[in-house]
């Protein structure tokens, strides 16, 4: 037994380990385990073993990453069965709830910010905190801030009022009153709190999908 | 470069690995070293032995397979595998479907050849 191949051994083990960093510690120990074992019986049954030998019999293992894959199971487009389609399916359905959250109350409104709502809460994709965040910031989604600013702007429109001597002149509010500057922001806040909220649950889908598959 | 014809050579291939496991496992139980070698005396069935550890893995957890521990006469103990009901039914299931698809694709692939 030459200590050159047991390094290459010990290295291709290694790599292994780390291409399955990701999987619970009990599945990456017997998987490893089980490689290593066939390993260890695969040059047993080398009569005079040669660093080439080794080479070989790694190669023949496959490349760890491929190990990997194959241990995270099938790619969903490749999957045989139901269960990927069911999968693409819920996850349509999660891209429906985050459009419906931001802009479904601009749309219809009040129902078809509910309806995000609705489908945000049976959805498998987020925790209930996240959850719960969707719901909260900001309730209503797009629909609160575009609704603030037609209230606003319908209510600021030009009073008409009569002044003495110059018959009657619409007032309109030119330029911006600390009223108007302060409901901008709360606005452009509201606004920029739901667009968040809604790009994090999008980020975090994604996330907790892979770590499913894993 | 992979070629379309690779990309699907090797989902078929992928795809019917497991049947041609559970097969190997219909007469007999077997260990990991023993099934991999067995596939492997197959030209072009297995490209990396090592993924029919994985596989194993989860043929396991579907319940097509289950397996125990047995001593082994040099070395460390083995895992044999061996069919599960659920496994048979599968693999019984695949046979037919397989038969039939083998003869639909020969009728026209084969016939064109001969000519």
């Amino acid at each position: 037994m030459s200590t050159s191949a047991d390094k290459l051994v010990e290295e291709y083990l290694d790599r292994l380990e780390r291409e399955l960093a990701d999987f619970p510690s009990a599945r990456r120990r017997e998987l490893v385990q089980e490689i290593s074992d066939h390993i260890a019986e695969a040059r047993a049954a080398l009569e005079s073993e040669s660093e080439a030998d080794v080479r070989n019999l790694l190669d023949r293992m496959g490349d760890p990453a491929d190990i990997a894959a194959e241990a995270r199971g099938p790619v969903a487009e490749t999957a045989p069965g139901g269960a990927p389609i069911v999968e693409r399916r819920s996850r349509a359905l999660d891209v429906a709830a985050l459009i419906l959250l931001l802009i479904g109350g601009v749309v219809i409104p009040v129902i078809g910010w509910l309806v995000g709502v609705v489908l945000l809460w049976i959805s498998s994709a987020w925790t209930a905190r996240q959850k719960l965040l969707g719901t909260l910031v900001v309730p209503g989604g797009l629909a609160l801030p575009v609704g603030i600013l037609v209230v606003a702007t319908s209510g600021s429109a030009c009073i008409q009022e009569p002044i003495p001597g110059a018959g009657v002149q619409p007032i309109c509010s030119s330029g911006w009153d600390s009223g108007q500057i302060v409901g901008s922001i709360v606005v452009a806040l509201l606004a920029a709190a739901s667009i968040a909220t809604i790009v994090y649950l999008g980020r975090r889908m994604s996330r907790n999908a892979e770590v499913a598959a894993g | 470069m992979v070629t379309a014809q690779d990309a699907l050579l090797a989902q078929m291939r992928r795809g019917t690995l497991q049947y041609c496991v559970l097969s190997l496992l219909a007469d007999e139980e077997r260990y990991g070293f023993d099934l991999v070698r067995g596939l492997a005396e197959m030209d072009g069935m297995v490209t990396s032995e090592g993924t029919i550890y994985p596989l194993l893995s989860r043929l396991r957890r579907d319940g097509l397979v289950e397996s125990n521990w047995q001593e082994s006469p040099s070395g460390p103990p083995r895992r044999y595998y061996r069919l599960t009901t659920a496994g048979r039914a599968a693999l019984d299931g695949f046979r037919l479907e397989w038969r039939r698809f083998r003869d639909a694709v020969d009728h026209f692939v084969e016939r064109t050849e001969s000519k």
